[in-house]
């Protein structure tokens, strides 16, 4: 009896486990708790063939369980039944579009300029900015740049007067920083900068970031440590990375950095004008007239600055293939990043 | 600067590297390769032939049909060309080639005659002008020799873009020496002696007036010229670098200018005056020239001219006078081979606006020990190709005959300034690759002598980067430099802005970004009058387009501009932000003011996405533009002198591209911070706007000056609040919101919030008035209220707004 009683109790709490609509639920209740047939009724109606010493224990066990039973059912009906409910009332459509506040999103090109200065703030660079006109002494002069030097045929400039321009780079703040603080220094200068080219690559107003850092004993070896660990951060992955011989008026040596084809993969395709690389910025060690001119000794101290096109690393990280597309602030575009 | 690998190989042998391999090592020394380019690759599949048969056709007087050997068979070929013969040696395209012209060769019939192919003249072949016959390639014994072998004109052209310091490389020889650091070998003299020039009884003399302006003037007379076309490989050669072949003399001068890097000029002997060359800047009004282009260009006092006893006949470096030009009929002349004042040169060759491959040469700076060689060298070329005969004496004056630069090079400088160890004879050795003389003074220093060609090397530190390409920047190791831990500098403007930009993300607006130069003109359709300050422009001298001419001294136009754009692409629901700079050109010759702006713009749908479905109807107005200002500012915690509302209706100080019925002043104590409402209709109409547009402005340099509220943690109330609403009728012109302000301005006990929950106009209420129903927070923080202590307060604050505000109580009847 006191097994038959156990068996029952677990085949029924089983049997409402696989329970899953209400017509199943109908079907336990008669099976296991009907009045008339119910097993649970049955056993307990057994009750009176056992042996009276034993009557008083098997008997409570028995309501006992069939009161559990009762307390799962009740529980299961329950459950069922707020969602015959939903049902009834027409349920939630999942498949509808989420409801939502709109919600913008930057420029890419603040996008990607933020990322650049977070990876340098990480590497304890200082961020300024300074003004888009600027003096010719500035943007040309402090950076060993004289007037007639034919360098300045890299720049297509932007005139106000004679002596004062659209900056063409970031670089004029190396010389505004300089003159005011002595080494150690690393900074970076996110900014907007201006050159007379408009082409489907070019576009007359441009974002570049500028870093230097000085100290006594920078070599170009650090140059080549803090730029790999900046494109390898920047690009997600460790890219090949070429340092190129070059030339700035403000730099000695001067290097390009070139990182292996993003689209290609160094293969050699459309974008990378079949080279396998693209040319990702411009740096070396800060030429020691320019030193000399904010007052600092090229034999005491030494530095390395850089310069990178922020549109062009948009470009490069996005796949966008039309730099007009930046300032035409069609939401189209400005949704996608 | 162009080259050909012919002409490369002319100066050092580059046996045993492809051009891809030249390309990618001059790169890496700093002559970055832009392309390289396989010469006459459309000549490949064009093959050499032999006529064996011809016969007339028997339908065209004119044709003939041929029967030709390709080399592999016997073919038949309708030729229409008049020097086609039995015999002949040609050049066959056949079925299936492409001519360089784009012309695909087919198997046809002309005039019912099969011809399979075509026997191709010299410029169906792109080779030359020649189109009077078929080409005639005597002297071929291979029929089916690609014709490109044939000819040897397999080559390869490669161009390298130059860096300004390296003049030295813009000639063949200059990128021979650098070729030859890694071949190895020496590379070729230009000639094998030089004439010594004395000066003396040559027949005319050289002056030269301004010896700063031109260090060295070496010329040579020839006569008995022949002007004629120069030899096809010369052509050739000339063509291949992207120059126009034009005659003997004048390509000869060209040729030599690209092998060697040095320009040189040929004069007309006859029609100089007076047999002088006078070296000289403008005198007695002389005030223009007519140069060989053909146009008159007007002389200014610091040009540096050639001329001769009367007149100027050359711009000295950068182009030569009309007058004394080479013609067909000239048989004398004389070869000037000098150096200039690369300053002097660039000034004259911009303000004239005639850059030149001389002026390219001069202005970057020429070895003037090159003068004489390759004036020898011209010469010598001119007595094979024009049958010139050259003096046996010319001249040669060198006032400026400069000492070779000897400089010093600390070993320890190179190793520290590359982070890298280098021996002291390693060092020597990449020096000595690229022809520098050194020599050692002690174990770590040398003496470098540079040659004269390298017109860039003039520093310790120009040397260290000669020692840097040369090791390869690849071989150099990479670090980290340590430097002094030190907390970076703030730039609070900078953090300001990115927080406004978080915080208006998050209202659904998209950054824009915005030209800095725009067009005048939107400062009249912005409506400002003439003396407002934003109409102190920075002004561009050479813009690109009268659309940029000038500096932005607002962010409002461009943003409107970018709203048009919007909806022309349909897409009228538009929220954008712009974070910049303003210019305002206070005082003339000085920089401009630069001033950090904010500036939003929102139209249309307030929630575009999910509109029809959950949202229909929502146009943004001027109340989403209020509370995104109102927002920006709670959150940035910026705030008003105690009391006083930053946002307040000030008719005299709206702005005239604002609507004046909607319009707010962001301010304090006096200062203008921002403004926000909507945009003027006469703006919009002029930015081709058809629907209203609001925007908020903020000048974020006054925002940051604004009191910044700290952050500061108030408990949470133990005891429950009691609200009480009351429902005032009061005229319809009191602003509501200064109901709210008049009970906010007077603190009351226990009183915590209040809040505008109803604005009603309409029956039952009276015409001219409105129903404004407050709700009233009361709270104490020591116990819970009774009834009869809020009462007390709430019935002083309904009393003391009726009578403010001419208010009532709204009737039961009213409800």
């Amino acid at each position: 009896m006191e097994n038959e009683l156990l068996r029952l109790k677990q085949e029924a709490e089983e049997a409402l486990g696989g329970v899953q609509n209400p017509a199943q639920l109908e079907a336990f209740r008669v099976k296991y708790l009907g009045r008339k047939g119910g097993l649970l009724t049955g056993v307990l109606r057994q009750l009176g063939a056992v042996s009276p010493e034993d009557r008083p224990r098997l008997g409570q066990l028995a309501n006992d369980i069939k009161q559990a039973i009762e307390g799962r059912f009740d529980e299961k009906k329950e459950l069922l039944g707020s969602a015959l409910q939903a049902g009834a009332s027409g349920a939630v459509d999942l498949s509808l579009p989420g409801r939502f506040l709109p919600f913008g999103k930057l420029h890419p090109v603040t996008q990607v300029m933020e990322e650049i200065c977070s990876i340098f703030e990480g590497l304890g660079f200082a961020v300024a900015e300074g003004p888009d006109v600027e003096s010719d002494y500035y943007n040309f002069e402090a950076l060993n740049i004289p007037k007639h030097h034919p360098a300045r045929d890299m720049h297509d400039t932007f005139y106000v007067t004679d002596s004062i321009l659209l900056r063409t780079h970031t670089s004029p703040m190396q010389a505004r920083i300089m003159e005011k603080q002595d080494p150690p220094l690393r900074y970076i200068a996110p900014g907007k900068v201006y050159r007379c080219d408009s082409d489907i690559t070019h576009t007359p107003m441009f974002h570049q970031v500028e870093g230097f850092l000085v100290d006594k004993e920078v070599s170009f070896a650090d140059l080549k440590g803090v730029l790999t660990s900046f494109t390898h951060k920047m690009f997600e992955k460790e890219l090949a990375l070429r340092f190129r011989p070059s030339f700035f008026p403000f730099t000695e040596p001067s290097a390009e950095v070139d990182i292996a084809c993003v689209i290609c993969g160094g293969s050699g395709c459309r974008v990378c004008k079949r080279t396998g690389w693209l040319e990702i910025l411009g740096s070396g060690l800060i030429d020691p007239e320019v030193l000399k001119m904010v007052g600092y000794d090229p034999d005491v101290y030494s530095g390395f600055a850089f310069g990178l096109g922020v549109e062009r690393i948009a470009m490069l990280k996005y796949g966008i293939d039309d730099i007009r597309l930046y300032y035409e602030n069609d939401l189209r575009f400005l949704s996608q990043f | 600067m162009k080259f050909t690998l012919s002409w490369l190989n002319q100066f050092i042998s580059t046996e045993g590297y492809t051009a891809a391999q030249i390309s990618d090592r001059l790169t890496m020394l700093g002559l970055e390769v832009d392309s390289v380019e396989e010469l006459f690759v459309d000549l490949i599949p064009i093959v050499v032939a032999r006529v064996t048969e011809v016969s007339k056709h028997p339908d065209a007087d004119k044709l003939t049909v041929c029967s030709v050997d390709n080399g592999e068979e016997v073919v038949q070929v309708v030729c229409g060309a008049p020097n086609v013969r039995a015999g002949m040696w040609t050049a066959i395209a056949q079925p299936g080639v492409k001519l360089p012209d784009g012309t695909k060769i087919k198997k046809s019939k002309v005039r019912g005659v099969v011809s399979a192919g075509m026997l191709c003249s010299a410029r169906e072949l792109g080779l030359n002008s020649d189109h009077s016959g078929i080409l005639d390639l005597e002297g071929q014994t291979a029929a089916g020799l690609p014709l490109i072998d044939a000819l040897g004109l397999r080559d390869t052209v490669i161009e390298v873009d130059l860096t300004p310091n390296r003049p030295d490389c813009a000639s063949v020889r200059g990128i021979a020496r650098e070729v030859s650091s890694f071949v190895g070998g020496t590379v070729k003299s230009l000639v094998d002696r030089i004439t010594p020039l004395s000066g003396r009884e040559v027949g005319y003399e050289v002056v030269i007036r301004d010896p700063e302006l031109c260090p060295r003037y070496t010329a040579r007379k020839l006569s008995n010229v022949v002007i004629g076309p120069s030899p096809m490989w010369m052509q050739q050669q000339l063509t291949a670098v992207g120059m126009r072949p034009i005659n003997n003399i004048v390509d000869i001068t060209n040729y030599v200018m690209l092998e060697s890097g040095q320009p040189l000029h040929a004069f007309d002997f006859t029609t100089l005056k007076g047999g002088k060359i006078i070296v000289r800047r403008p005198e007695n009004g002389e005030t223009s020239i007519a140069t060989l282009d053909g146009s008159q260009r007007q002389l200014d006092p610091d040009m540096l001219l050639i001329c001769d006893a009367e007149r100027p006949i050359a711009v000295a470096g950068v182009m030569g006078g009309l007058e004394t030009e080479i013609a067909d009929s000239t048989t004398t002349i004389l070869i000037e081979s000098a150096c200039f004042n690369p300053v002097s040169i660039r000034r004259t060759a911009r303000k004239l606006g005639i850059p030149s491959e001389a002026s390219y040469r001069f202005e970057r700076g020429v070895d003037p020990n090159l003068a004489d060689a390759a004036l020898e060298r011209a010469v010598n070329l001119m007595a094979l190709y024009a049958g010139a005969t050259a003096d046996p004496d010319g001249v040669d004056v060198y006032p400026g005959n400069i000492t070779a630069v000897k400089l010093q090079l600390r070993i320890g400088k190179v190793c520290s300034l590359l982070g890298m160890t280098l021996s002291r004879d390693q060092v020597a050795g990449f020096l000595e690759s690229i022809e520098f003389h050194v020599v050692a003074i002690d174990e770590a220093t040398l003496e470098v002598t540079v040659p004269s060609f390298r017109v860039d090397i003039e520093r310790e530190i120009d040397l260290i980067e000669e020692v840097a390409r040369l090791v390869g920047y690849n071989e150099i190791p990479t670090s980290l430099p340590s430097i002094r831990m030190d907390y970076p500098k703030r730039d609070e403007l900078r953090e300001l802005r990115q927080e406004a930009a978080r915080i208006l993300l998050a209202q659904g607006f998209f950054e824009a970004i915005n030209y800095s130069f725009v067009a005048e003109s939107h400062l009249n359709l912005c409506r400002l009058s003439a003396d407002d300050p934003r109409r102190r422009v920075t002004r561009l001298l050479n813009p690109l387009s009268e659309e940029q001419a000038v500096m932005r001294s607002m962010l409002l136009p461009g943003l409107l501009e970018n709203v048009r754009r919007n909806i022309n692409f349909q897409r009228p629901d538009v929220r954008l932000f712009e974070t910049g700079k303003t210019f305002l050109q206070e005082q003339e010759g000085a920089l401009p003011e630069e001033q950090m702006y904010l500036c939003a713009v929102l139209t249309g749908l307030r929630f575009p996405e999910g509109e029809s479905l959950y949202y229909s109807g929502l146009e943004s107005d001027f109340l989403d533009v209020k509370g995104v200002a109102v927002n920006l500012l709670q959150t940035l915690r910026r705030t008003a002198v105690s009391g006083e509302s930053l946002f307040q209706v000030k008719p005299e100080l709206v702005q005239p591209y604002c609507d004046p019925a909607c319009a707010v002043v962001i301010m304090t104590d006096d200062t203008v911070v921002g403004s926000l409402g909507a945009v003027h209709p006469e703006t919009l109409k002029g930015f081709g706007v058809k629907q209203p547009v609001y925007f908020v402005e903020i000048n974020l340099h006054k925002l940051l000056t604004l009191e910044k509220k700290a952050k500061q943690f108030v408990a949470l109330p133990k005891y429950p609040s009691v609200k009480r609403d009351i429902s005032l009728v009061v005229p319809d012109a009191v602003p509501a919101g200064n109901l709210l302000q008049a009970v906010r301005s007077q603190s009351h006990k226990h009183l915590e919030s209040v809040e505008i929950f109803d604005v009603y106009r309409g029956k039952p209420i009276r015409e001219g008035c409105k129903s404004v129903a407050l709700s009233l927070t009361y709270r104490s923080a020591t116990s819970t209220l009774d009834d009869q202590s809020v009462d007390k307060v709430h019935e002083k604050i309904v009393k003391s707004l009726m009578a403010d505000f001419n208010a009532r109580y709204r009737e039961g009847s009213e409800v």
